[in-house]
């Protein structure tokens, strides 16, 4: 089709529009691929960091977190307009992402994985720990966000649809971004920092625009939280929410952007999955991720290749 | 551009390290369309020059000029933006992407997106400046192969892709034929030296190998303890005793 978007995508963003109509799709499933679309399109966002640019974020939960409370508070006091949210959550995360990105790209490696951390930490004491926002209850019971001022977002249905086309607008910004001038100055910083600086690039310019685009699409996920679940609370910005990012991003495969969304989902799904039975379910995600991370290093994704791989070894 | 045809113009710059003076006083001028080069034993000072030069290290006293603008204390990419690019003694490419993206990203930092916000969703065709460089050094062949996969000697061409697809018009090698072998090492001598007057550059070299130096440069520049001893042309520089009391060490008599 074209060099940013390929027909199999096409195809698989339809069939995943169709799924509602399956028959087992009870309203409870639909929240679960809610939770595995939203999670999918944050862990994607996230790649651009990880994957393109070879940063690794340890604070995306700030971003989710903030966007999630930017929707509540408004529509806690009665601003229900979906568009008056999104745009209060894009100014709040890009605030935010602005001045972490600031600091925490001055520094690198495992310094900015620290920055990132610190930042969150300190975003998630606030919230946890005054009762300006609700304290450790966050913001609760909040009434459903309204795409037109007669059109609630309102059943899990209409949630499903709504975080199913933030993915597939996220999905192509990532797709155009990664094919783009900007996109392969990314993976050259990834590959060699110094060797970019003397091709003539502002490396630190590149790596905060990287930074504030990623957080913003995590914040507009966090955004379309609170119209699934009616709440935002300080957990959502827990430091091991930042960590299940990467987790997701390990899982579905570094730089690929569709991986990570398999990954992301497949987190979900799986943790959903074990956690009915056990509550030690994070023992068993850790060893599925062990496994992948040693058996599987380019991820959910890299299946692909690797049987791909082993029919060419038998015909050869 | 600049007066008399002066490209870089190094004025009395000194870098100390804490206690350790690594450059005292050095000054030279490079003109316009000359192969200059710097030699000196290990710990001369020849590579604190260059990181002098190409912004890695804010001179400690002296100025800069490069084109009669001072650039002493610019950031390397601003450096290189103005025309100086350099390669490096150790082999500093991209490793994991193939050697035609290699050179694609650096000819496209010269595109008029680069550093613009069109370059969010435009991809600047600089295919043909990529294909000539790959062709000039051979490695078309290479094209679609990782960098890392390729010989040392095509990584040291490869190197010299980078820095000349940002088009400058000083070009800086640090030890351009830092382990080749002797028939590498003429054969690249060979073409750097074509290159650069095909493309009207000015080199500024750093060498260890007196042969590849004697041959090539237009003027040399001796450092010794970070003091420059001695400038000249090559056959004034090797008869020099203070250049071969430097090499050779004091005579015992």
């Amino acid at each position: 089709m074209s060099r940013v978007l390929s027909w199999r995508a096409v195809v698989v963003g339809l069939l995943v529009a169709l799924l509602p109509a399956l028959p087992f799709m009870s309203k409870f499933y639909l929240l679960l691929a809610f939770d595995a679309l939203l999670f999918g399109a944050i862990a994607m966002s996230l790649d651009l960091l990880i994957g393109y640019t070879g940063l690794v974020s340890f604070g995306h939960a700030a971003f989710f977190g903030l966007g999630a409370y930017s929707t509540a508070i408004l529509l806690e006091r009665g601003v229900l307009s979906l568009w008056a949210c999104l745009v209060a959550a894009v100014l709040v995360v890009g605030l935010y992402a602005l001045v972490v990105s600031y600091f925490a790209t001055a520094r690198r490696g495992i310094y900015f994985a620290l920055l990132t951390l610190i930042f969150a930490e300190v975003v998630y004491t606030f919230f946890r720990y005054t009762q300006t926002f609700g304290g450790s209850d966050g913001i609760q019971g909040v009434p459903a966000p309204r795409l037109m001022p007669a059109f609630a977002i309102d059943t899990p249905l209409r949630n499903y649809y709504v975080v199913l086309a933030y993915l597939a607008l996220a999905y192509l910004v990532c797709r155009v971004l990664v094919a783009s001038h900007f996109g392969k100055v990314l993976v050259a910083i990834r590959e060699n920092e110094d060797r970019a600086r003397f091709l003539g690039y502002n490396v630190q310019r590149y790596k905060m625009a990287v930074c504030l685009i990623s957080a913003l699409l995590t914040g507009i996920g966090g955004a379309l939280y609170p119209g699934r679940s009616a709440f935002a609370t300080p957990d959502l910005m827990l430091w091991t929410v930042s960590g299940e990012f990467i987790i997701m991003v390990m899982i579905g495969g570094l730089g690929t952007l569709a991986g990570p969304v398999i990954g992301g989902a497949f987190f979900v799904l799986l943790q959903e999955k074990v956690s009915s039975y056990v509550d030690w379910y994070f023992m068993v995600i850790g060893l599925v991720l062990i496994v992948i991370v040693l058996f599987m290093p380019r991820g959910l994704l890299g299946i692909r290749a690797m049987l791909g791989f082993k029919q060419w070894r038998a015909t050869a | 551009m600049a007066r008399d045809g002066v490209v870089l113009e190094v004025d009395a710059v000194s870098r100390s390290f804490g206690a350790l003076a690594a450059l005292t006083e050095v000054s030279l001028t490079v003109r316009e369309g000359e192969v200059f080069s710097v030699i000196g034993p290990n710990g001369a000072g020849k590579s604190t020059l260059f990181n002098v030069v190409t912004g890695i290290h804010a001179p400690t006293a002296g100025r800069v000029r490069f084109g009669g603008r001072e650039i002493s204390g610019l950031a390397p990419e601003a450096i290189n933006r103005l025309g100086i690019a350099k390669t490096f003694q150790i082999t500093n490419i991209f490793p994991e992407i193939s050697v035609f993206e290699n050179v694609r990203v650096a000819a496209q930092s010269r595109a008029r997106e680069s550093g613009r916000l069109p370059s969010l969703w435009r991809l600047p065709d600089v295919g043909d400046a990529v294909t000539d460089l790959l062709t000039a050094f051979g490695l078309t062949d290479k094209r679609d192969e990782l960098a890392e996969n390729l010989s040392h000697g095509e990584q040291r061409y490869l190197e010299i892709c980078l820095a000349l697809a940002t088009e400058p018009t000083l070009l800086l090698l640090d030890e351009p034929t830092a382990g080749m072998t002797p028939g590498e090492t003429k054969a690249a001598t060979a073409l750097i030296r074509q290159i650069a007057s095909a493309r009207g550059l000015t080199l500024l070299l750093i060498e260890h190998d007196m042969s590849v130096v004697m041959g090539i440069s237009d003027r040399i520049a001796v450092l010794h303890f970070g003091e420059k001893i001695a400038e000249g042309r090559p056959e004034e520089i090797r008869s020099d005793p203070r250049v071969i009391e430097a090499y050779l060490g004091p005579d015992e008599e």
